[in-house]
């Protein structure tokens, strides 16, 4: 759960001095969208995204004569004058919910994630949250299936009562999930008749999916 | 005269002897074929049957789509007398091996019998069934791949170069989509539960391929308790459009009926009667876009009354004389 597992290690990263359109052609060339700003010994200044990096471009509307002066611009300019100062940064040890309150709070597409001195050590994405919490949820992993039991208060520990009479009944499972009034168990089996069977004989009840649209 | 054209059915007495009976609950058993055959024989299609022997295909054909030493890994684990093949799903017995060819034979004899022009349909009561096995894999109760190594045969040795696969299944045919992901020569649509429920887990809408394949996948996965309303409108529209813009030479129907409301191997609502109306309208739609080159192959089905009366609507459907 921590986004040192996910997040891009040592990424790519420029010094303030470079000009708008050497930071242009790295962000293109690598298809990225962010870079992080660091001085020489690797502190984080900042960071500059392809936003900024557009903005800095004259627009295709302005006249050729301004179009010039601020193309002209882009190949002196350092991007130190036009990053954003990153305020907000994340440690490694920061798990995923830190991560997605963090999105939550600042309007960003990229997290810059720093050591004690402030050194860049990382960079985690949205891009990098979606992967993690697709692998989290098994999205996509082949062979399972989701079970859905009546989450019953009167029963006491059921959670572990499930858990057990999965692993007594050789049913292989990944995930157990509570959630209201359901307990929901991702199986790794198609075999649903035989899940029935174990669960139901220790007195838990399947919801079926039949009825639930 | 008739109101149906002969209904042919390939298949085999080998196939009860692929034993899954050691897990008491196992649903993919012996009598899924044996009490579809004794209902059909006693039924209203009774008179148009063909019973056909399904052959034992030349292993060269399975290679197209599985990989050698899963099959030797395969056999060995029959004949060794394991319990299962990589999952405790996919339980195994001594002929099991020899089984699932002839299960996946039953395919290729029935693109025989079409290219040679015979009379009527052809429906493939076969097991063990096939769409979940991938390469090396067997999974959820499959071992070889019948519909896609059909879907070659029928190209390099009949020369129809496409081929669309229809896979109304309740669950995602993985196999069937892991063997033309890239391959935009067959088409695979499938209809079934979503993945976020049901198994396997794939399937997503947003699946259509890669490389050159892309867009020659077509997901349409369905909320738990869908039932005739959804699946008529999507074959109307959807698979429709999908036949006439792919110009298919041929159609493999990947039959599986465990979407019945009664088969609790699935949480969709499928009636009996919607097995009728999807068979009626592939008739219509092989006619329209591949002279009639149509085959089913049986997948999954597990609850026995419902399979036997939904297979029969199926071939009623298919099979009947529209007055043309």
């Amino acid at each position: 759960m921590y986004i040192s597992e996910y997040m891009t290690k040592d990424p790519l990263k420029i010094n303030p001095d470079l000009t708008i359109s050497q930071a242009r052609e790295i962000l293109d060339s690598k298809h990225f969208r962010h870079l992080p700003v660091v001085d020489d010994n690797g502190r984080l200044l900042g960071i500059i995204t392809d936003r900024d990096i557009r903005s800095a471009y004259p627009s295709s509307l302005a006249p050729d004569e301004e179009r010039k002066r601020t193309l002209e611009q882009t190949t002196i300019t350092p991007v130190g004058s036009i990053m954003s100062r990153v305020l907000s940064t994340l440690s490694p040890d920061a798990t995923l919910d830190d991560a997605l309150l963090f999105f939550r709070k600042h309007i960003v597409g990229a997290i810059p994630i720093t050591d004690k001195e402030n050194k860049l050590v990382g960079i985690f994405s949205i891009r990098d949250m979606i992967k993690a919490y697709s692998n989290i949820f098994g999205l996509g992993e082949k062979g399972s299936q989701l079970i859905a039991v009546e989450d019953d208060l009167d029963k006491k520990n059921i959670m572990s009562l499930i858990v057990r009479v999965l692993e007594s009944n050789n049913i292989s499972f990944t995930r157990i999930m509570r959630t209201g009034s359901r307990i929901y168990i991702r199986a790794q089996s198609y075999n649903i008749k035989s899940i029935k069977a174990a669960l139901e004989s220790e007195g838990l009840n399947l919801i079926e999916r039949k009825v639930d649209v | 005269m008739s109101d149906f054209y002969k209904i042919n059915i390939v298949t085999h007495d080998i196939y009860r002897l692929h034993d899954t009976s050691g897990d008491k609950y196992h649903p993919e058993k012996p009598g899924r074929i044996t009490s579809v055959v004794e209902h059909l024989k006693k039924g209203m299609l009774s008179t148009n049957l063909n019973f056909i022997e399904a052959n034992c295909p030349e292993r060269e054909w399975i290679l197209k789509i599985h990989n050698n030493n899963y099959l030797l890994r395969f056999e060995e684990a029959c004949l060794a007398g394991k319990e299962y093949l990589a999952h405790p799903d996919n339980r195994i017995s001594y002929n099991s091996f020899e089984a699932a060819f002839y299960s996946c034979g039953s395919g290729l004899t029935s693109i025989d019998y079409v290219e040679k022009q015979t009379d009527g349909v052809f429906f493939c009561l076969s097991r063990p069934p096939g769409h979940h096995s991938e390469t090396s894999l067997a999974l959820g109760f499959c071992f070889i791949n019948n519909v896609a190594v059909a879907a070659k045969y029928w190209q390099e040795k009949y020369n129809r170069e496409r081929i669309f696969v229809l896979d109304f299944d309740a669950h995602h045919g993985n196999g069937i989509q892991a063997s033309f992901e890239e391959d935009p020569s067959v088409f695979y649509a499938s209809i079934h539960e979503h993945p976020t429920f049901s198994f396997p887990g794939t399937g997503y809408a947003d699946d259509n391929g890669s490389g050159k394949g892309i867009g020659a996948t077509l997901n349409i996965p369905l909320k738990p308790g869908s039932g005739d309303k959804q699946v008529l409108e999507i074959m109307d529209t959807t698979i429709y459009d999908a036949l006439e813009r792919f110009k298919p030479d041929a159609i493999i129907v990947a039959a599986g009926f465990d979407a019945h409301i009664d088969d609790d191997m699935s949480g969709l609502a499928f009636s009996t009667r919607l097995y009728g109306e999807i068979g009626m309208r592939l008739f219509v739609m092989a006619k329209k876009f591949c002279d009639g080159r149509i085959i089913s192959i049986l997948e999954g089905g597990y609850n026995i009354n419902a399979l036997c009366n939904s297979i029969e609507t199926y071939l009623a459907g298919i099979s009947i004389k529209t007055g043309e």
